[in-house]
């Protein structure tokens, strides 16, 4: 199958879809303005530059179908899910929000609204708040998910808030039969609040599902977001995300971004440090393992006078896993005294593993400070041979070191049992699981 | 009295090369149970590569001779066989592993030795007494344990540790090289004292060194001069000392006379 069958299904989904939606005329003749757009523009192909790694042909094989919703046991989701004691869980499930799957006790100062209800009840509202998918050609996706816009959620946190426990929010599917989910997701930060959001991305079922997610984050002034995110899915998943963030003024944000799961994984991340002094930290760490294929794209652009990044990406790929990590960094000329770091470290395993790493500076002002740092290479055989020299076997040796090369990204997670759930699940990932346990 | 004794490690005429260099030229050793043997040698005499063929070091190609350990081939071995046989290499540029944690591989050492042996493994009470008694002994501070191995730590805690590996995992053939460069007199006593405390009847001891200080404070029964890739001339303990008097320039012409 090629991209233009699915392009092809794509429209004929949304054909059989589109009249059932709620919004009214004037989400209609959104939702057809962006469908006009998505098969005017295609889907990416090889020739696009950010999209050349991906693996296009198993893109198009998936269904994509929009499949509707099917109920899923809550006990085989508190089973799945990441144990988080006392978490605010929100949950969506087959692209829409889904009340009876959320828990947890409320959070003060956290809201949350849903889209499908809130389509049905002020479209023109909504016309305004899902402000993506923005006219760039890389976001066709997020125009994808704005032509199915159906579900998803809107969370609010209200001005200098600061929730006593972390919010859990939960991106699932069923995953019963081959389908195709689009969701859409808004979260304001509001003012001086402060907030530890945990996003895990789960299958319940083994079947090949694409699901498309097109995210909007604004973190207000002097706010502070912790952000972990889980992708976790079956091992025949494809999970496309486009995110547009913002920060305001001294705004601190901190992403911590794990793949451990799907087929075929592709994350955007965009963010806009617009205020002076906003700050972020972007680390990440993912594993192409098997036939795994792990894509991300991150794209900071430093707005403001003093603003910060630090990024800190580790990719693992083995077997005949593939991962490509691009790092954009842009500075505008309003960034006067910015400063920015980026390293990209990857390990290979196998000697069919690939990852591409792109590290892209764009500097359009004398006065910033940028460090960048790319490395992809193999296990250290000097450390290999020392754990060798004490006993270890070599297939121990190399968990050791491949988990050793983990660490970093682990360590700096803020909540200590995602920390361990995620060292173990990395630990069960390579062998010689007992031992790496201990060291988990 | 040594003389009746089986020989343990057996290297008989070796000669290995790095990439495209012959580092080691048809060298000879032989060592009993009991004894300590020093190599001394100017840099670049090959050292290095003799402790890390023996403890089978990647990148070093054995172009003929032979190695032996207990009458078994050495070097057919894969390292963490000749770990677990007993053989214990305390390394010159002790690695720097950040992510695992120290105290962690001395337990999976220990407990791969042992169970390798038949013994029970140690679980992580009894390991722990039995690491703090030995990290006493090397006057190292706890916190060392739970750092990643080797990471951040000063030249001579790289090598106390390195002392305190060999002491829990009580080898029978240890191999030290060049453990007494870089410390101080206080770090080189304690180095001598592991040592010493691990000399018995049933054990041999390698110690590779460039200067005969380490000599005051562990007797070897014999000392070796390696130059040009093989031992040029054997003695007992007074060996060393002409050596520190007269240089190596001393044995170096007396290979080129011989």
């Amino acid at each position: 199958m090629n991209a233009a069958t699915a392009i092809d299904r794509i429209a004929a989904s949304h054909a059989r879809l589109a009249p059932r939606l709620a919004g009214g005329p004037e989400w209609a003749r959104r939702r057809g303005r962006a469908l006009e757009t998505l098969v005017g523009r295609g889907l990416p192909g090889r020739r696009d530059e950010n999209w050349k790694y991906l693996d296009h042909a198993r893109l198009a094989g998936y269904d994509f179908g929009v499949g509707s919703r099917t109920a899923v046991d809550p006990a085989a989701l508190a089973r799945a899910r990441l144990p988080l004691a006392g978490a605010r869980r929100l949950v969506i499930l087959d692209g829409r929000f889904e009340e009876a799957l959320c828990g947890g006790e409320p959070l003060d100062g956290v809201t949350h609204d849903d889209i499908d209800a809130l389509l049905g009840r002020e479209p023109a509202a909504a016309l305004d708040l899902l402000r993506l998918p923005a006219d760039d050609a890389d976001d066709r996706f997020a125009v994808m998910a704005d032509a199915f816009t159906d579900g998803g959620v809107v969370i609010r946190i209200a001005a200098g808030s600061a929730p006593p426990r972390p919010l859990h929010l939960l991106h699932v599917t069923s995953a019963v039969r081959p389908a195709a989910h689009h969701a859409r997701l808004v979260i304001e930060v509001g003012a001086g609040a402060k907030l530890v959001l945990v996003e895990e991305f789960l299958s319940l079922g083994d079947a090949p599902v694409f699901a498309n997610l097109a995210a909007e984050l604004a973190v207000g002034a002097s706010a502070d977001v912790e952000h972990l995110r889980l992708h976790r899915q079956n091992a025949a998943a494809a999970q496309v995300e486009t995110w547009v963030a913002r920060l305001d003024a001294a705004g601190s944000y901190r992403q911590h971004l794990v793949v451990l799961g799907g087929r075929l994984i592709r994350s955007n991340f965009r963010l806009a440090l617009d205020g002076e002094a906003a700050a972020c930290r972007l680390a990440g760490l993912f594993m192409a393992d098997g036939e795994r294929q792990v894509d991300i794209h991150t794209q900071v652009e430093h707005c403001a006078p003093r603003t910060r990044t630090e990024q800190d990406f580790r990719g693992i790929a083995t077997g005949r896993g593939r991962g490509a990590m691009n790092g954009r960094i842009v500075m505008r000329p309003a960034a006067r005294g910015a400063d920015a770091s980026q390293t990209i470290r990857n390990l290979l395993l196998s000697p069919l593993a690939e990852i591409n790493a792109r590290p892209q500076l764009e500097i359009h002002v004398d006065d910033v400070r940028c460090r960048h740092g790319a490395t992809t290479g193999t296990l250290d055989p000097v450390q290999l041979f020392y754990l060798r020299s004490r006993g270890l076997d070599e297939a121990t040796a190399r968990s050791l070191l491949t988990f050793a090369f983990c660490q970093d990204v682990l360590a700096g997670m803020p909540l200590p049992a995602v920390r361990d759930f995620v060292a173990t699940q990395v630990a069960d990932i390579l062998p010689d699981v007992e031992l790496m346990r201990e060291q988990a | 009295m040594s003389g009746e004794q089986q020989i343990m490690l057996d290297v008989r005429d070796l000669k290995v090369r790095a990439g495209e260099r012959l580092i080691l030229d048809g060298l000879s050793l032989a060592v009993r149970a009991g004894e300590v043997h020093a190599i001394m040698g100017p840099n670049g005499s090959g050292k290095s590569t003799l402790t890390g063929v023996l403890a089978g070091r990647p990148g070093l190609e054995v172009l003929s001779g032979s190695a032996t350990y207990f009458g078994r081939d050495l070097l057919a071995m894969p390292p963490e066989i000749r770990a677990r046989e007993g053989l214990f290499l305390a390394f010159q540029y002790p690695v720097e592993i950040p992510g695992v944690n120290n105290v962690y591989l001395m337990k999976a050492s220990l407990n791969a030795l042992r169970k390798h042996r038949g013994e029970p493994e140690l679980d992580a009470f009894e390991f722990l007494n039995l690491v703090r008694a030995r990290l006493a002994a090397m006057r190292m501070d706890e916190t060392l344990l739970n750092r990643g191995v080797n990471e951040g730590f000063s030249g001579g805690e790289k090598k106390r540790n390195e002392i305190l590996q060999m002491s829990l995992l009580e080898p029978t053939l240890a191999l030290l090289d060049e453990t007494d460069s870089g410390l101080d007199i206080d770090a080189l006593k304690l180095v001598a004292d592991g040592v010493n405390a691990l000399r018995s009847p049933s054990r041999a001891i390698v110690l590779v060194t460039h200067y005969q200080r380490l000599l005051d404070y562990v007797v070897p029964d014999q000392v070796h001069v390696l130059a040009g890739g093989r031992i040029v001339r054997s003695g007992g303990r007074e060996l060393a000392l002409e050596l520190e008097r007269r240089g190596y320039d001393w044995v170096q012409d007396g290979t080129a006379a011989a």
